[in-house]
């Protein structure tokens, strides 16, 4: 696929990645052009309205769907380094489905919006090689990718293909590390006690790395492991996939 | 208004008008229990004696098999040895156990409340999960099967049905509805306490299916 | 039991979560519940097309359970029971309380309903004077604790093997021989027999009604149901409107769902048909059998968004897999149905305004509707709670003042580049070590684990610096 001919992409960066981790954005962005995509990043975007989602507030959420459907349905297709957020925009349809206008382009947005490393395997069927980095990794499934969006194999298939990287399965990697957006700040408590079962579960497979595919999960994991005293250094998955391995993990100073 | 009518009109508004027949809304209903192989699991062995004996076994019923109805008295009286118990079982007054020849066990009719061991006939088996049926009856009483810490059972092969559906077949085809009728698979057991499993609870703890080979008499 | 009168969601979730040995009662049952579960799943392939029929069947019901419901009474009446219906909780309590006044019952027993909890029965039977004995051996346990169910399956799951040795050492005479569970079993069973056999009423619940026979179906392990429904002269049956099924081979179709998924068995040990009263002859059974339909806000979910939730079977599985549930339990959620599933429907039998926390309390994972046997979308239903939350105003704290300011600003790009970036500056000054261990705001956050600082400006801004105004479009 050369680039003047491949898919033109619009990177939607997520609030969380912008802030707080822009080397995710940059990852994503060089993967997919190294796979051969025209990749734009739109100007008018900021956050795909998940925490008024998740909040119950539909008015404010539509509102952020409505321009986060006007900035990317020119491009082929949508693709965020969060399973979290994709998953948000896949509720658009739900959200503006009554409106005769916004309906019919939220469903045709959301058909095109994907989480970056299932876009990567199942659309673009492009696995990064070349890659090396003699390290042990465990993988958390972060649950809106995992079951919105059908993200299990294709990071462990990505993940696989990094020369030296040995994967150690994590117990209950399919289950909430208690992150849940704004949960963690209404329960924080609750949370605590999620994230602290976690923690002890990434700690028990004697892993380097803790990688995931959701800041918003990383954060918390890595949060409890540095409160908690761990070396596990934690990772987005495709800073990995990127060879962004060697740099600062996340909470190391630049 | 009575509770009733306010419950009837209550769904009926939830549910907006439906154009339904009685008719419709059977097929319907029956079209749901279409291709039923693709919903239940699959017989675990190649006979349906063999599939009830496996099922049976696993969930902790025990299984003496005999070639005919006279042998059941020296198969209780053998499992009443084995377990260490005295030759005295209540047994359900069903012409067909108490006219066998019961030399060697003493029986009763009444099922007293901590009774050691009685024997009842079942209605069917199922080798889906093995389970056991029993229908009440004036010659049936229920609290056979719930009372004694021994429930002995005796089960003709042929009465043996594959699946749970082939059961509820039965209860359609021959008209009458039993008052009470009881899949029993297993001894009685709870996991009540942490999640722990203990056999006996309230009813027996131990279940043996005396299998005659064979048509019922 | 309802929500009123206790102390806050977060009060009794934080007593919850200061409880280790509630914790550890939690883990081992739910810990138990899961991998057998998983290991009956992996031996039956048809689950998923079985999950589907499941579902199917449950929607046929409900769209047409006027149909069901008349049919199951003729059917119901014609065996010789009597139907008697009760739109609210107070009706069904009534209903059951005179029926036993009528029967002259001094001694109830109880086969564990969920139901029965639901409409307040064990306190009504009480102000009534009744002795009643709850024969489930997990619902004999919390009788004596003085408590409600935390599970609907497990109903004293949060009670260790010691705390119940407790109870039945003080309570059984002669006491258990030993603390293990197997004794304790033993110690329930030889204290009940006689309870069985003296009650006046047996009341139980119903796991399905069969329209096309007009019988009531009860499951249990324990063989505690049909000990309850045979020897007394009266049986009362409380159902929901919502348990009807076609015919019996439905009700199987079910069964094979609501087993796995409950406890990891195919079956339970007893599966019972109820059919009327004792017939001519019957060697026994009870005189009487009356069935009580209730409805208590069911109805009312068949219009809105909720209907969903009319096709639970009470397996517990969502419970079972509930991240919260299994760090709080289930009396924190308050009302009678705890983990994802009460969550979804304590606000309809107790309003929202006093179970709001509920559906917030929820990091909508989704485990919960994966492991349904009957394909309930929990998630989208908690999140239903939450948008009429907000939308009735009751929704009032910081967390969602915060939400609506952030909405504000993310709604004009331009704005929130500014605000963005100026976080950002603000953070990077705060987190120099590359960690913030307490920040403002997000106490919550930073009191139980550390904050990562930006890792550098925002990515809006390097990108543009980086790339040029031509790249960014």
């Amino acid at each position: 696929m050369s680039p003047a001919s491949g898919p033109r992409v619009g990177l939607f960066v997520t609030c969380l990645v912008d802030a707080m981790r822009p080397q995710i954005a940059f990852a994503t962005l060089h993967l997919l052009e190294e796979a051969g995509c025209i990749v734009e990043v739109p100007q008018k975007q900021t956050c795909c309205g998940q925490p008024a989602w998740n909040s119950g507030d539909n008015r404010d959420a539509a509102a952020l769907a409505r321009q986060v459907i006007a900035a990317f349905e020119p491009y082929d297709y949508l693709v965020a380094p969060s399973g979290s957020c994709a998953g948000t925009i896949a509720h658009y349809p739900e959200l503006l489905g009554e409106d005769p206008v916004w309906g019919p382009r939220a469903s045709a947005l959301a058909a095109k919006t994907h989480e970056v490393l299932s876009f990567l395997v199942d659309v673009l069927g492009h696995v990064p090689t070349g890659q090396r980095l003699e390290a042990s990794a465990t993988y958390h499934d972060s649950c809106s990718g995992l079951r919105e969006l059908g993200v299990h194999d294709q990071p462990r298939r990505l993940l696989a293909a990094v020369d030296g990287l040995e994967l150690r399965p994590l117990e209950g990697d399919n289950v909430c590390c208690g992150f849940g957006g704004t949960f963690c700040i209404k329960y924080p408590a609750i949370s605590n006690a999620i994230v602290g079962e976690k923690a002890a579960a990434i700690e028990a497979t004697g892993a380097d790395l803790l990688l995931a595919g959701d800041l918003g999960c990383l954060m918390n994991m890595a949060g409890k492991l540095n409160r908690n005293g761990s070396k596990v250094r934690c990772f987005h998955t495709v800073e990995i996939l990127a060879g962004g391995g060697d740099g600062p993990a996340i909470g190391e100073p630049q | 208004m009575s509770a009733r009518d306010r419950i009837l009109a209550a769904v009926r508004a939830g549910l907006g008008s439906r154009p339904q027949a009685p008719s419709d809304i059977e097929a319907e209903a029956a079209s749901l229990l279409a291709e039923p192989d693709e919903i239940r699991p699959r017989p675990v062995d190649t006979t349906l004696v063999e599939a009830f004996c496996t099922k049976a076994g696993a969930v902790g019923t025990t299984i003496d098999r005999v070639t005919d109805l006279d042998a059941v008295p020296a198969a209780v009286e053998r499992y009443l040895a084995a377990q260490g118990l005295p030759p005295s079982v209540a047994v359900q007054p069903d012409p067909a156990l108490t006219g066998l020849g019961w030399e060697g066990v003493a029986t009763h009719a009444a099922i007293a409340p901590d009774e050691a061991a009685a024997v009842g006939l079942a209605g069917w088996g199922i080798a889906e999960g093995g389970s056991i049926v029993i229908h009440s009856a004036p010659d049936s009483p229920i609290l056979l099967a719930f009372l004694p810490v021994h429930h002995i059972v005796v089960l003709h092969t042929d009465r043996i049905l594959p699946h749970l559906e082939d059961y509820a077949a039965t209860l359609s085809e021959g008209g009458a509805v039993p008052r009470n009728a009881v899949l029993i698979t297993g001894p009685s057991g709870t996991t009540d306490i942490e999640g722990s499993y203990v056999r006996g609870a309230h009813g027996p703890g131990f279940v043996h299916v005396i299998l005659v080979a064979g048509e019922v008499r | 039991m309802t929500v009123a009168d206790q102390p806050s969601f977060k009060a009794r979730a934080d007593a919850a979560l200061a409880d280790r040995t509630l914790k550890t009662a939690i883990e081992r049952t739910t810990g138990t519940a899961e991998r057998k579960r998983a290991a009956a799943l992996s031996t039956f392939p048809e689950f998923e097309a079985a999950r589907s029929r499941g579902k199917a069947i449950k929607d046929h019901v409900i769209a047409n359970l006027d149909h069901y419901l008349e049919t199951f009474e003729r059917n119901a009446v014609a065996s010789g029971a009597r139907v008697h219906w009760a739109a609210t909780d107070e009706e069904a309590r009534d209903i059951v309380v005179r029926l036993c006044i009528e029967a002259g019952a001094k001694r109830v027993t109880r086969s564990k309903s969920m139901l029965g909890e639901e409409i307040g029965l064990p306190q009504a039977l009480a102000d009534a004077g009744i002795e009643r004995v709850e024969t489930d051996l997990a619902e004999h346990i919390i009788q004596l604790a003085g408590e409600h169910p935390s599970h609907i399956i497990w109903p004293a799951m949060h009670r260790t093997r010691e705390q119940v040795a407790e109870l039945f050492k003080a309570d059984h005479v002669p006491a258990p021989d030993a603390e293990d569970p197997a004794s304790m079993v033993q110690s329930a069973r030889r204290v009940l027999r006689e309870k069985f056999l003296s009650a006046d009423v047996g009341i139980s619940g119903a796991n399905f009604l069969i329209a096309d026979t007009g019988a009531t179906c009860t499951v249990t392990n324990e063989g505690n149901a049909e000990l309850t429904t045979t020897p007394p002269r009266v049986h009362i049956v409380t159902a929901g409107i919502e348990k009807l099924v076609p015919s019996t081979a439905h009700a199987f179709a079910l069964l094979r769902l609501l087993v796995r998924s409950a406890t990891g068995g195919e079956l339970t040990q007893y599966t019972t048909f109820h059919c009327g009263p004792k017939r001519s002859g019957d060697a026994d059974g009870p005189e009487e059998m009356h069935i009580v339909l209730v409805d208590n806000g069911r109805s009312t979910m068949i219009a809105d968004e909720f209907r969903e939730m009319l096709r639970c079977i009470r397996c517990g599985a969502c419970m079972n897999h509930c991240v919260v549930y299994r760090q709080i339990g289930g009396h924190a959620y308050g009302g009678t149905y705890p983990g994802p599933m009460g969550a979804a429907l304590t606000p309809v039998l107790d309003g929202l305004a006093r179970s709001r926390d509920l559906a917030f309390a929820c990091t909508m994972n989704g485990r919960c509707a994966e492991v349904c046997p009957v394909k309930i979308p929990l998630p989208t239903l908690l999140r239903a709670w939450r948008v009429r939350s907000w939308n009735d105003g009751l929704e009032k704290g910081v967390a969602s003042a915060a939400v609506g300011a952030w909405a504000a600003v993310a709604r004009r790009p331009g704005l929130y580049r500014l605000v963005s970036g100026a976080g950002v500056g603000i953070l990077r000054l705060i987190g120099t070590t590359g960690w913030i261990k307490s920040l403002p705001f997000v106490g919550g956050w930073t009191k139980y684990r550390d904050l990562p600082a930006p890792s550098g400006g925002t990515f809006m801004a390097r990108y543009k610096a980086e790339r040029g105004k031509e790249a960014a479009k």
